[in-house]
């Protein structure tokens, strides 16, 4: 019957008008902080590390007084790897949940996406991993960066190269991701700047099975060493597959992100010994509390942890400096708080300056790590190093033939 | 007859009223995406319900849209409001194209087709990155800080959508549309210009999802391969919503959109905070239930099969017409 | 030169697990005209039990076959004989309704499979994982060419099957046509069961072939119920010399596409074809024969 379409309808629209009214439990005496984080999807297991060290931060926070006095609260919420939700999720933070700060940000796309949204809505949003220099280069005021920009990932990698390796001649493999095809032209352009000719440039889609076709192009090429910008499973296939076809350039090059992960060599295998990749942290950095950071991470979660959840370790703590700081939670406040922040982290120094094309980006320093017998060693700069940079590798030995 | 027209009239009320008593943003946002399947799905349901065309790519014309008017704020820069009237053109010609290769396959070619290709332009968006940015995406300025604009022009794009279908319908193309589903060759054989008319299907409905695609890049200001060419998300989605809601009905695909929101909204927010955490993940597996259930039992969808569902749950037996 | 012939190699490799993948899809195209768009999340389900009795027992993944080929067979009769057959029955406007239950059935299975394995990225690991050997120059990657002489192999029972057996006849018979075949005394329910449990157990061999040189995670199906449908199509339904047709070219197409035009447009590769096959050739293979003989 019809009249009951008709209350059907209004019952809806009464439900809506009242669920509206419901907001979620809040403490009074608590200062709500949104945090954008991939937890499912491609990226999950990145955004896994980042949420146990945003989780093991903001324990110590609380044990420690919280934010003077009252309780910092994470509302940690999964952006799923794509932009959309990303941005959805935001808008959520922002006009439901009534944040005041939004952390994390592990994807550049979806870091990116959101830092319009925050951009627009007046909204300081500090960022811990996304690494496409747009973030920065956008003039964005409300935007601040703990991490470095994608285009100097390699910078430790680039002294590495002049020093020690010496290269001519370069092959560049990326996933085509906004990270994977911002890091790869960045590299590029470090190549040409050093000398360094680039013989094969070229982006793949993620989730691809087979990559003899390109690596056999390489192979072809010969070049001196092969640079990969990779996140996860691509990085253990290409390397896989690099031993299988016998391919031994001088040196294999990952640019961060999945070639530091422990579950690159969970799945490489052999295939990833003596691989070296850019990287920004390490635990044996002189930074207090890198170390114990490290060892209770390990204890608490009982898997290792790397660059990632140490961005997320000390952007939770950069979070609770900034709000005990602010003068009030106002957004302009808070946003003055960021731009005076002056401090040191587990991962290095922290603040917010102009430089080159970039505003409010911390400069943090780069280094090299390689693989020696499952271990993430750190091998460059040479003041920091755990094990000395194994080379010239002989590839074939390495790899077990 | 006046009982349904007083629905339409209240239903009508409660739209226009709605953003203006619920002042939450959070809110506004979901009936703004509610709104934008409900033109997706009347169009998808246009060519599929009352065509029998079912097409799997509709994310073609949605994207078509959406990057005609990200590449004009971008690429020409005019301001991408200018994409809406454009995306809908655009998609249309595109759509003509996209007849011109799958109209000769029937059925399940058709579907197959139309699948491949909303993926062939998903990757030519991907790789053609002085066009597009490829994976970088488009990321625009949203014109307005409130939602109350968005919402009033999704819900008139909304309106006039179904309103052109209603309309469309219940004129003579309505009917030939119908005779091609029903049997195209006795449609063909009667004198029916099958091929035009399926193109003139075809061409409504890629308009009206174009324009919705347009929309959505002024309204969420970024969009990139795979958000709007997504089989998944976009062409798939505009399936379950039509086919939810009921195919081959005027309010099928409106009402289906509404549900297939609210489904998706529950169970990402863990049924609004009051479910536990991990239940979020299960929207998918909801929609995967849903459609199977509907399939089984409600295949002419809630609004088609609205006279079992009263039996069944509402135990209101069939006493007069209604 | 070395680079066309591994490219060829690759792509000849792969082909004979896109062929397993095709052939499961063609069968069930071809007897029950359902399109069914749940075939790679046949092939993930297969591939999670290779994992779960890869870890927990340490089976070895070619012998999980024994396990999984038999329990995708019985999967994939329940779901024709409650959730498909039924449909046949129901009356509605859409004739797609078996296609859009399958796209449903597909989603439960993923969503089950995520609930209980997590989105994370799981592999087999096997000692001879990442092993190739060499001859001359060429690279033959050591899993592959194991999962190719699986399927080279599952191919000749499957034929052997259609052509000798009563049950292998009828399922033909019904292809060809399902009334006549009726009226035979084929019992076309009981085989339109059969086939599609056929046709899953199949897609599952190829899913525990591809576990030791790929990884698993709950989204993996889609892109592979696409590739089945590219070889298909060119190899013309229902026909399953076609679909190892189709599965080669289709291997070699993506091969051949990345080296030479790049990585970033494989997949395109396969869409493209897809679309000229659809177009021009709609009977594939077989279409193609015919005409040559008319």
């Amino acid at each position: 019957m019809r009249v009951l379409k008709i209350l059907m309808v209004f019952l809806l629209s009464v439900t809506l008008c009242f669920t509206f009214g419901v907001s979620s439990s809040m403490a009074a005496d608590s200062v709500k902080v949104g945090i954008v984080l991939p937890l499912t999807g491609a990226q999950a297991k990145f955004g896994e590390v980042e949420k146990l060290s945003f989780d093991l931060a903001l324990e110590e926070i609380n044990a420690a007084g919280g934010i003077n006095g009252k309780k910092l609260e994470l509302l940690i919420e999964d952006d799923t790897g794509r932009p959309d939700v990303g941005r959805s999720v935001v808008e959520k933070l922002i006009t439901k949940d009534k944040v005041v700060l939004i952390g994390g940000g592990y994807s550049s796309s979806v870091t990116y996406a959101v830092a319009g949204v925050c951009q627009q809505n007046a909204m300081p949003f500090l960022v811990n991993t996304g690494s496409a220099d747009k973030i920065t280069t956008s003039g964005w005021d409300w935007i601040y960066r703990l991490n470095p920009p994608v285009s100097h990932y390699a910078d430790a990698v680039e002294s590495l190269l002049v020093q020690v390796i010496k290269p001519k001649t370069v092959a560049i493999l990326y996933e085509n991701s906004l990270f994977g095809t911002k890091g790869a032209s960045s590299f590029e352009k470090t190549c040409k700047r050093l000398g360094i000719k680039v013989l094969l440039k070229q982006g793949y889609e993620h989730g691809g099975i087979d990559y003899k076709p390109v690596l056999t192009q390489i192979k072809r090429h010969n070049p001196d060493i092969i640079y990969m910008v990779s996140y996860i499973m691509d990085a253990s296939l290409l390397m896989k597959q690099s031993r299988e076809m016998k391919l031994t350039p001088k040196m294999f090059v990952g640019g961060a992100a999945g070639f530091t992960l422990p579950e690159f060599v969970d799945n490489a295998g052999k295939a990833s010994d003596k691989v070296i990749s850019a990287t920004l942290w390490h635990q044996v950095l002189p930074f207090p509390g890198a170390m114990d950071y490290y060892n209770k991470f390990v204890a608490k979660y009982n898997r290792p942890t790397e660059y990632h959840g140490a961005e997320a370790y000390a952007a939770c703590y950069v979070i609770a400096d900034v709000l005990k700081r602010t003068k009030s939670f106002k957004n302009t406040d808070i946003k003055k708080a960021l731009s005076e922040t002056d401090m040191m982290t587990v991962f290095g120094p922290v603040k917010f300056i102009t430089w080159g094309k970039m505003k409010n980006q911390n400069k943090a320093a780069t280094y090299v790590v390689q693989w020696i017998d499952g271990k993430l060693e750190m091998v460059w700069p040479e003041e920091s190093k755990t094990k000395t940079f194994n080379y010239p590798v002989d590839w074939l030995k390495v790899w077990g033939y | 007859m006046m009982k349904k027209n007083l629905t339409l009239i209240i239903l009508g009320i409660v739209c226009l009223v709605f953003p203006l008593v619920v002042r939450s943003d959070y809110y506004q946002h979901l009936a703004i995406i509610a709104f934008i399947w409900v033109v997706v799905g009347s169009s998808w349901n246009l060519l599929a319900g009352y065509t029998g065309q079912v097409s799997f790519g509709h994310a073609i014309f949605f994207g078509i849209g959406a990057y005609t008017a990200g590449i004009f704020a971008t690429k020409l820069g005019i301001s991408a409001w200018w994409g809406m009237m454009f995306g809908g053109i655009v998609a249309m010609l595109i759509g003509l194209f996209v007849g011109w290769v799958c109209f000769r396959l029937r059925g399940p070619y058709f579907a197959l087709g139309t699948l491949a290709g909303g993926e062939v332009f998903r990757l030519i968006a991907t790789n053609w990155e002085s066009l597009t940015d490829g994976m970088v995406g488009i990321l625009i300025i949203q014109s307005f800080r409130s939602k109350l604009p968005y919402y009033y022009i999704a819900l008139l794009l909304a309106f006039a959508c179904v309103y052109a279908i209603h309309l469309i319908m219940k004129s003579k193309w309505g009917y030939y549309f119908v005779s091609i589903r029903e049997n195209q060759d006795a449609a063909e054989s009667l004198g029916i210009n099958t091929l035009l008319y399926k193109n003139v299907s075809l061409l409504v409905s890629s308009f009206f999802t174009g324009m919705a695609g347009a929309f959505y890049m002024n309204y969420m200001a970024f969009i990139d391969p795979e958000v709007v060419f997504s089989l998944h998300y976009i062409s798939i989605m505009a399936i379950l919503v039509g086919i939810v809601g009921g195919v081959g009905t005027i309010m099928g695909p409106a009402v289906g959109a509404f549900i297939m929101v609210g489904v998706q909204e529950t169970f990402r927010s863990s049924f609004f905070g009051l479910a536990p955490g991990w239940i979020s993940q299960g929207h998918a597996m909801a929609f995967g239930l849903l459609v199977v259930f509907v399939i089984m039992f409600l295949a002419n969808g809630v609004v088609g099969d609205w006279s079992k569902i009263k039996r069944y749950v509402f135990r209101i037996k069939p006493s007069s017409v209604s | 030169m070395d680079v066309l012939i591994q490219t060829l190699v690759a792509g000849v490799l792969i082909g004979g697990i896109y062929c397993l993948i095709g052939i499961g899809m063609s069968l069930i195209m071809g007897v029950m005209g359902i399109i069914n768009l749940a075939h790679g999340q046949l092939m993930m389900v297969a591939m999670y039990i290779t994992f779960v009795l890869s870890s927990y027992m340490h089976v070895d993944p070619y012998f999980s076959l024994i396990v999984a080929m038999p329990a995708l067979f019985l999967l994939g009769c329940f779901l024709q004989k409650y959730l498909l057959n039924p449909l046949m029955k129901v009356d509605s406007i859409l004739p797609e309704n078996q296609v859009l239950m399958t796209v449903g059935i597909g989603m439960v299975i993923a969503e089950i499979c995520r609930f209980i394995f997590t989105s994370d990225y799981k592999t087999v690991k096997t000692s001879y994982g990442g092993e190739a050997f060499f001859i001359g120059n060429i690279s033959f990657n050591v899993p592959m060419c194991i999962a190719f002489i699986f399927a080279v192999v599952i191919t000749l029972i499957l034929f052997w099957f259609l052509a000798k057996t009563d049950t292998g006849r009828s399922i033909r018979a019904t292809a060809q046509d399902k009334e006549a075949a009726t009226l035979m005394g084929v019992n076309s329910t009981r085989i339109t069961i059969i086939t599609f449990g056929l046709g899953s157990a199949l897609v599952a061999s190829a899913g525990s072939l591809l576990i030791p040189i790929f990884y698993l995670f709950p989204d993996i199906g889609g892109p592979f119920t696409l590739k089945a449908f590219v070889i298909c199509i060119l190899g013309g339904l229902g026909s399953t010399a076609g679909a190892i047709f189709g599965g080669l070219t289709l291997g070699l197409a993506e091969s051949l596409g990345a080296t030479y035009i790049g990585m970033g447009y494989k997949e395109m590769v396969g869409f493209v074809i897809f679309i000229i096959a659809l177009v021009f050739l709609p009977g594939g293979l077989v279409g193609i024969k015919r005409l040559i003989k008319s």
